[in-house]
């Protein structure tokens, strides 16, 4: 289950001593996110912007209490950044990371499920709860507070859909990126529990693509669990070439297997209102919330 | 990645999985020398995708001038979108059964989906469940390896025998080149109960590629034929030509977002030509991405026109719109009109540039493509 996040939720960043690292943590700080502490093993650069960097996340959260965590290393640092995140007893992992190696990826779901760590990623963008928090890069133009529970595949399609929403005056309650990733820490199914609960949310919206079978799992899921607030979705890919991998490694048709009438089919048989384009999602989802 | 049946079969070979006698042969249509075997043969045109018995690429042959006709008939086909430009002339095998074995990723349960079957030969999906034993195991060769030793109790043992040999050298295959899917179906099973893998499917990871050496030199060997890969490994970035023929070329940032205003061109009667996540966060301020995703793109033999859609979250409109400028000024005889449609940071700056340059900038992508058709049908 997702802990609950705002603005008093303490996070270390994972890299922070890094172009990237560095640039996102200000970003995020100036989103309002609680930046307690950062980690780098560069035992030369002990602080960042007033942000205290440890040598590994073990000693970052036995200094600070932290409970979540923002990796932004690269792929094939990633695995290692894992670890670490789950020796420190880290409860939420955000890794926007793309290209991780398939084989790491599992690993690191074995490690994350195991030590009871929910882990969101990687080749994700991260999540927010807009206007109190984002742990990853969403932009602060897409992120409106409102009553849409947003999960996403993809990042930008994501962006365009949050802020044509935000723009007609739709905002959301907690958006999840869980990114791009064949295997990947949270699918879309295992949020199901959480957004049921969650008072906040009114509707869902699942921003999937072709390729693997996420969709299907999280249509099967609604009818499990007799979800009963709206739920929308809009699927990239209907018209990829089969064999190609189309950016996100997760992205992959190969015969009928993650096409895209495979997924409209199923997320229509559970009731979710599957939309073929953006301007049809906008309209859409405002005539129902 | 999903490899070419005879790379496919040339990686599994080298884990000691037995394949049938076989050679490539180009769009030149030259056979070797010494042909596989004395024929018959099976002529196997190369492309990346399934169902390729049924689109008509795989042809049965008896004597050399079948081969020499099979070979020319197949080769330049297109299937799927996809243009046969190599096929593999292999020796027909004699069997007495024909067997399944797959090895898959399976992403929920974070393992490896084992499937056997004795009933090989078709789509796996058509074959009745009761007739499919699988399991799930960890990432693991020897949890593998013993999976597929349960599963084949019970079958006659000849057959069990050959499953079990073929699942300890996939299993290795597997785990060593860390894949994504491993597929043989047929498996062959002779009647002296030796046995061959007839097809060979295999999906790789482009993620990975980075320390598998023998993957990546397939890549950049053959990057004729794994155009998508070999661009990702030497620029860093996504670029699939989806259309040939297709007359608006894409310049884009983001997987999703690409993937979706493509179905919505399409959805709209228009022919977009390429797929782009150009990944704007790995500019650092050079324009080469960008020359070269133009170049690419002004190749395509009926693109009219370039449409740029980038939603900014973090990247700078206006040094993006000058990198832009300064990439069309680098690529000779670039003279394709261009229209644009940026949101996020930086605009007021991105909208100067390109006023200057004579881009029409949009800040609504329905606006943009609405002027990309005006502007292809007044042409």
């Amino acid at each position: 289950m997702l802990p609950r996040i705002d603005g008093s939720t303490k996070v270390i960043v994972t890299g922070i001593t890094g172009r990237a690292g560095r640039q996102h943590s200000r970003i995020m700080r100036e989103y309002g996110t609680n930046i307690v502490g950062g980690v780098s093993p560069k035992a030369e650069v002990r602080e960042v912007d007033g942000v205290p960097v440890f040598v590994n996340a073990v000693e970052a959260v036995r200094a600070t209490g932290a409970v979540a965590c923002v990796a932004l290393v690269g792929a094939m640092q990633l695995l290692d950044a894992v670890k670490d995140a789950v020796a420190a007893g880290i409860k939420l992992l955000v890794t926007p990371t793309e290209g991780m190696p398939v084989h790491d990826a599992v690993e690191a779901l074995e490690l994350t499920r195991a030590a009871g760590v929910l882990w969101i990623g990687a080749s994700t963008p991260g999540m927010a709860v807009p206007g109190a928090a984002k742990l990853g890069f969403l932009p602060h133009d897409s992120l409106l507070p409102g009553p849409l529970g947003l999960m996403s595949k993809s990042g930008t399609l994501s962006y365009e859909a949050g802020y044509r929403l935000a723009q007609a005056g739709i905002g959301q309650s907690v958006w999840v990126g869980v990114g791009g990733d064949p295997v990947k820490g949270t699918r879309y199914a295992e949020l199901v529990p959480f957004y049921a609960q969650d008072e906040r949310t009114e509707g869902l919206l699942i921003i999937g693509e072709i390729g693997g079978h996420e969709e299907e799992d999280f249509a099967r899921v609604l009818i499990e669990q007799r979800f009963n607030k709206p739920v929308f979705a809009l699927i990239a890919g209907r018209s990829a070439p089969e064999g190609v991998t189309m950016g996100h490694a997760g992205a992959l048709v190969h015969g009928n297997h993650g096409s895209f009438e495979a997924k409209r089919a199923a997320l229509t048989a559970a009731g979710v209102t599957v939309f073929a384009s953006l301007g049809e999602l906008v309209a859409g989802v405002r005539a129902r919330l | 990645m999903y490899l070419h049946e005879h790379d496919a079969k040339e990686l599994l070979a080298r884990y000691g999985v037995p394949v049938p006698a076989g050679c490539i042969v180009g769009m030149d249509a030259a056979l070797p020398e010494v042909l596989p075997s004395a024929g018959p043969w099976v002529v196997k045109g190369q492309i990346s995708a399934g169902g390729r018995g049924k689109a008509g690429i795989i042809k049965k042959v008896a004597t050399r001038e079948e081969l020499d006709a099979g070979v020319r008939s197949i080769l330049g086909r297109v299937v799927k979108g996809r243009c046969v430009e190599r096929v593999r002339v292999e020796a027909c095998v004699e069997s007495s059964a024909e067997l399944y074995i797959g090895l898959l990723l399976d992403a929920e349960a974070g393992g490896v989906r084992v499937i056997v079957s004795l009933r090989g030969g078709m789509e796996i999906e058509e074959v009745p469940a009761t007739e499919i034993r699988s399991e799930v195991v960890r990432l693991d060769t020897i949890a593998i390896a013993d999976c597929v030793v349960r599963l084949a109790m019970g079958y006659a043992p000849a057959a069990a025998q050959a499953l079990r040999e073929a699942g300890a050298q996939l299993a290795n295959a597997f785990v060593a080149a860390e894949l994504r899917l491993i597929e043989i179906n047929p498996l062959f099973l002779r009647a002296d109960g030796s046995w061959v893998a007839g097809d060979a499917k295999v999906v790789a990871d482009e993620g990975a590629l980075e320390r598998q050496p023998a993957l990546r030199t397939l890549v950049e060997a053959q990057a004729a034929h794994y155009v998508e890969s070999a661009v990702k490994l030497e620029h860093g970035f996504d670029y699939v030509v989806v259309d040939p023929v297709g007359e608006i070329g894409l310049l884009t940032t983001g997987a999703g977002l690409s993937m979706m205003l493509i179905d919505e061109l399409r959805a709209n009667n228009l022919k977009p030509y390429n797929f782009l996540d150009v990944r704007t966060g790995g500019f650092r301020g050079d324009p080469t991405r960008l020359v070269n995703v133009l170049k690419w793109i002004s190749a395509g033999p009926k693109v009219r026109i370039v449409l740029v859609n980038i939603f900014a979250g973090i990247t700078d409109l206006g040094e993006f719109s000058r990198l832009l400028v300064e990439a069309m000024g680098r690529v000779p005889g670039f003279k394709l009109p261009v229209v644009a449609r940026l949101a996020g940071n930086g605009l007021a700056a991105a909208r100067e540039v390109f006023a200057g340059a004579g881009i029409a900038l949009y800040t609504d992508l329905d606006e943009a493509v609405a002027e990309v058709r005006r502007r292809l049908e007044v042409a």
